[in-house]
């Protein structure tokens, strides 16, 4: 799975270079185009895999089963935080929920550890337990807003994982995606801090340190100006006036 | 245990980077207003005078020492963060 990131990444790097390098401006406008697409994508993507989403759901099962990781490890956690890391196999939890459209939907349920994403998760274990408490069946049905990040994909058999849950009313209510608003308007504040340092070093430092290398080179070019005039004379210096080039 | 420690070593090394390049960032922001407020008067003084006093109030001011937030909400909020997320 994560070749396809790293495709679409490398294609997008060679973009911005083909945007860069192309002289033709049709094929500069498309290497522009499919470079900001390509990033957009990227960023959209990671965004939505990692940011936490809330479904309300209907627990049917809690179980756990033996997963031998393939090509989509990448999509699974690191372990539990005290246990050996980087096993090829290991046993998961499973939660298993039935949403309010019939549908159902399997998550994850994995410590996410000191790692990445950092959501801080060392309780899978005690999650797992309110998971079982919590199941209930068609007829008298408990509604529970899971919290979660990641995608289910039956394609690469990748699944998304439950972060925290609690008991709600009923499917409809209302929930306000709190921690993707401050997660993204921290990362909004990162972005305007880098902006403005880069600008106010740019103002401060770089400006002025070419205005200064332009005020050395205008001076030496003066200078040399000034000791060729020297050097052939008065008449000659007189002479060139009359040739249409400045005299400085 | 080693995501721990590679987290640690991250903080270790990035937090005070980070504390650095926002402390130069905000030092910068500071000089270039004194300079501005002593062209806009002309006055009191020499330029660099006034600007090199302003900057002496400035490293002893509060608004300096909250900098180090850079370095202490980070530290805070994720122990935070672990608190709430698992026992609560």
């Amino acid at each position: 799975m994560n070749w396809i990131y790293g495709a679409i990444t490398v294609v997008s790097v060679l973009s911005l270079v083909a945007w860069v390098l192309s002289r033709n401006p049709l094929l500069k406008r498309i290497f522009k185009w499919s470079f900001w697409g390509l990033a957009a994508l990227l960023i959209f993507s990671f965004l939505h895999y990692t940011l936490p989403q809330t479904d309300i759901v209907r627990i049917v099962g809690a179980n756990t089963k033996r997963i031998d990781f393939g090509e989509n490890s990448f999509f699974w956690s690191g372990g539990e935080v005290g246990n050996a890391t980087g096993g090829a196999t290991r046993d998961i939890f499973f939660i298993e929920t039935i949403q309010p459209n019939g549908r159902p939907l399997v998550y994850r349920n994995e410590d996410t550890g000191w790692g990445w994403p950092p959501y801080f998760k060392l309780n899978s274990f005690n999650l797992q337990a309110t998971a079982s408490s919590l199941i209930s069946t068609a007829e008298a049905p408990k509604w529970v807003a899971i919290q979660h990040y990641g995608w289910r994909n039956e394609f690469f058999t990748i699944f998304p994982n439950a972060l925290s849950m609690r008991q709600v009313e009923g499917p409809e209510v209302r929930i306000v995606p709190w921690a993707s608003i401050i997660i993204l308007a921290v990362l909004a504040l990162i972005v305007l801090l880098i902006w403005r340092m880069l600008a106010q070093f740019r103002e401060r430092m770089i400006d002025p340190m070419v205005e200064k290398v332009g005020d050395r080179i205008d001076e030496i070019d003066a200078a040399a100006d000034e000791a060729r005039d020297r050097a052939r004379g008065r008449f000659t210096a007189w002479l060139d006036t009359w040739r249409g080039k400045p005299r400085r | 245990m080693i995501a721990l420690i590679r987290l640690w070593i991250l903080l270790l090394i990035g937090l005070p980077i980070l504390y650095l390049l926002v402390r130069t960032f905000a030092r910068s922001l500071e000089r270039e207003k004194l300079e501005k407020r002593w062209d806009a008067k002309q006055g009191p003084g020499t330029r660099d005078e006034f600007v090199a006093r302003g900057m002496a109030v400035y490293s002893r001011s509060l608004r300096k020492k909250l900098l180090w937030g850079v370095i202490i909400v980070p530290l805070v909020g994720i122990t935070t963060l672990v608190y709430v997320l698992n026992f609560t």
